[in-house]
């Protein structure tokens, strides 16, 4: 009985040394150059020769959604600056929870000078640990707590995204024949619902009558239940599906179905080349390089940083010109050169909204004709939270 | 409303099937005696092998010229995943038949070995096909609902019955084969009586080792064809990370809610199924997605606690079941 105690517990030890190298949580692409440079001249001032960057990421890039666009922005910055792959180290498929903490500090020990999480859940965790190691800079997509907080080593980044749902919103509202879309959003934030608002937005300034059925899958990536709510959808009459979740799980659900999509992050026609006609998309490399730029040129990483279509901080992935409605090129170069000119604004009155905030009370927006909603002017973060007539919330 | 209900059902049926699968072949494995907890393992390992086998399958072919074919790579899938299922379940047999490994602590091992298996080889292969791996549009094609003709025209029953993946059919006449195979066939009358009372089983001549290592590696690779299902059908055959997470542990929840029949297996699996996607078709106002994410658990405890309270021997685990056999002991 002995020995077959010694050999379970054996067994069980080997297996642990397996979890602990295979653990998906700490996963890196790139091994960490043996002795941090950064450690023997901790003072010395950073190089690109020198510089070590962390990105602690909620999925990994064979989503081909955000975490793919984001990892393409990091190649772009790469490639600008020249920089080696030992001066890169991602941290793939890192969960909202604790290991988001384990993940960063990690980082800090690898020698990283600036540290890139990129899912909104990381900013609690992206707060304490910045408090901690005032030395390394942290930038955090998505979030809107910098400004509340201070730091001087804390920065939110975003883009307008908003702007270029808009203008997708426009190929959807011309394809769209039972003149109902159908929206697969992650979770009841701001962020989510302003970009769900845009995209009916533009649907609607091009086809007056249609409606949205909105569904949450209550996760950033979870491809399962993302087609799952696409097929939902498509069963109440939606065909043309969109999405604010990670992956292409919902463009290759509305192809089987015989619907049309309309993407985010990345250009799903390749996914999907029968339903996707086009996506919205941020390019992440401007930041990116700009805030490493910054740190080794010593000048100061802006607190918020949000820029958007006139910049090319956001734009659209080519149309599906094989599917797509007639005009929809001219509609969208139309607005798109609105939009840049500041004549067209996404959220602007005569336009009326209900919503929930932060502590669960009931707020609402009645914008008069004329004026418009200053989405993402103040913080990177969006921050429009109402529902708009036509759009249904199904839960 | 007859539509709400069509579209749950069909709905149902697909998210329950790699559930039954999982299910099956766990119940082939517990009829011999061993409580394979890793179920959740061996469906990765299948998961990410099924996927890689068709990958490959195609890209040699392309780089040779020649256009692959949608049903060979299919099958390819199919006997790749369960080879990988039966390998996992194969380690799991060997510790615990010959060396007399404990066997909750073997399959917990499993599950966290095959987790980080098909983890570390999708993350592997993605890298190495510079982004992610998919299979291509033919491969595709083969896993996508089938349409027969006259059949699968007839309004609603059509929809209902015959618009389903392959994959559905096969899981179906799979737990009717094994309903038949416990019933009727005298290797599945031997199989049961060595998870039952092996000691008994052995004094009847019946060898309890290659009994319970070939329903357990056989049973293993069913459940690597339950993972193969997640990576080629849920996921229209892209890898991703994590897909099977938690269905492996639904799947030994749905076991018990089955009472080890394939039968009951069917239609437990199609409760198991509709439970998870209720919440997109049915809406109850004020009621947080979260309880519904609940329910398939609640229900499996609720299950476990009305069997044993009638304590009925038909419904029971078999008595076997989690015990090594020593001979010696006898």
């Amino acid at each position: 009985m002995k020995k077959f105690l010694a050999l379970v517990v054996s067994f069980a030890l080997a297996a642990m040394m397996l979890v602990g190298c295979g653990a998906p949580a700490s996963q890196e692409t790139e091994a960490p150059a043996a002795p941090p440079e950064g450690d023997a001249d901790a003072g010395a001032a950073i190089t690109a020769e020198t510089i070590k960057i962390g990105f602690v990421h909620v999925s990994d890039p064979s989503d081909m959604g955000y975490t793919y666009n984001h990892d393409q922005g990091t190649q772009a910055m790469q490639q600008a600056l020249g920089l080696r792959d030992d001066q890169i180290i991602n941290k793939f498929n890192v969960p909202e929870g604790a290991e988001c903490d384990t993940a960063l500090r990690e980082l800090v020990d690898a020698g990283c000078n600036i540290i890139f999480a990129t899912s909104f859940g990381f900013e609690d965790y992206v707060k304490e640990v910045a408090a901690e190691y005032p030395d390394v800079q942290f930038c955090h997509a998505t979030g809107y707590q910098a400004a509340i907080e201070g730091l001087p080593n804390f920065h939110n980044y975003f883009a307008s995204i908003f702007e270029a749902r808009y203008l997708a919103g426009i190929a959807a509202g011309l394809k769209t024949q039972t003149g109902k879309l159908g929206y697969v959003a992650a979770f009841p934030f701001a962020e989510v619902i302003s970009g769900y608002t845009a995209f009916y937005l533009g649907a609607k300034s091009v086809n007056p009558d249609v409606t949205m059925d909105i569904m949450y899958t209550n996760s950033w990536n979870d491809p399962t239940v993302e087609s799952q709510v696409a097929k939902a959808l498509i069963e109440r009459g939606c065909d043309v599906i969109s999405q604010h979740s990670d992956s292409t799980a919902p463009a290759t659900t509305a192809e089987e179905n015989g619907v049309w999509q309309v993407g985010y992050n990345n250009d799903m026609i390749p996914a999907a080349p029968k339903a996707s006609l086009i996506s919205a998309r941020i390019d992440w490399g401007i930041y990116v390089t700009e805030a490493v730029q910054a740190l080794i040129a010593g000048e100061k990483i802006p607190v918020d940083w949000c820029r958007g279509l006139a910049d090319g901080a956001v734009y659209l992935s080519p149309l599906n010109t094989e599917i797509a409605a007639e005009g929809t090129k001219e509609a969208i170069d139309d607005a798109s050169a609105k939009i840049i000119s500041g004549e067209l604004h996404v959220f602007s009155g005569p336009l009326t909204g209900e919503g929930v905030d932060f502590d669960g009370n009931p707020v609402s927006i009645d914008l008069p004709e004329g004026d418009y909603y200053h989405e993402q002017e103040e913080t990177s973060a969006p921050s429009w939270n109402y529902i708009v007539p036509g759009c249904t919330v199904v839960e | 409303m007859i539509d709400i209900v069509t579209a749950l059902l069909m709905a149902a049926v697909l998210a329950g099937t790699p559930l039954l699968l999982g299910a099956l072949g766990e119940i082939l494995t517990e009829k011999s005696g061993n409580l394979n907890l890793g179920v959740e393992g061996m469906m990765f390992m299948g998961a990410i092998t099924g996927l890689i086998g068709s990958y490959c399958y195609e890209q040699a072919l392309t780089a040779a010229g020649i256009v692959p074919n949608g049903v060979i790579s299919a099958l390819v899938a199919l006997t790749v995943s369960f080879l990988a299922g039966a390998f996992g379940a194969l380690i799991y047999a060997f510790l615990t038949i010959t060396l007399r490994a404990n066997q909750n602590v073997t399959g917990l091992i499993l599950t966290i070995f095959g987790t980080g298996f098909g983890n570390f080889f999708g993350e592997y292969f993605g890298l190495a096909a510079g982004g992610y791996v998919a299979v291509s549009s033919v491969t595709k094609a083969a896993f996508s609902p089938l349409h027969i003709p006259l059949l699968s025209e007839i309004p609603i029953l059509g929809k209902l019955l015959f618009q389903y993946n392959w994959m559905v059919y096969f899981a179906i006449a799979l737990a009717l084969g094994m309903f038949w195979f416990f019933r009727v066939s005298r290797f599945g009358l031997n199989l049961r009586a060595v998870g039952e009372d092996p000691a008994a089983a052995d004094a009847a001549g019946i060898n309890v080792s290659r009994y319970r290592y070939l329903a357990t590696v056989i049973g293993g690779g069913i459940c690597g064809i339950g993972g193969m299902y997640m990576s080629m059908v849920t996921t229209s055959g892209v890898w991703v990370h994590g897909c099977v997470t938690g269905y492996g542990w639904l799947a030994v929840a749905l076991v018990i809610f089955a009472t080890w029949s394939p039968l009951r297996g069917i239609l437990v699996a199609i409760i198991f199924g509709g439970l998870m996607i209720m919440r997109m078709y049915v809406s109850i106002p004020g009621l947080p997605a979260q309880i519904y994410d609940m329910v398939p658990y609640v229900a499996t405890i609720l299950v476990l606690i009305i069997t044993s309270v009638r304590q009925s021997k038909e419904h029971a685990m078999p008595a076997g079941c989690g015990l090594n056999y020593f001979r010696e002991e006898r």
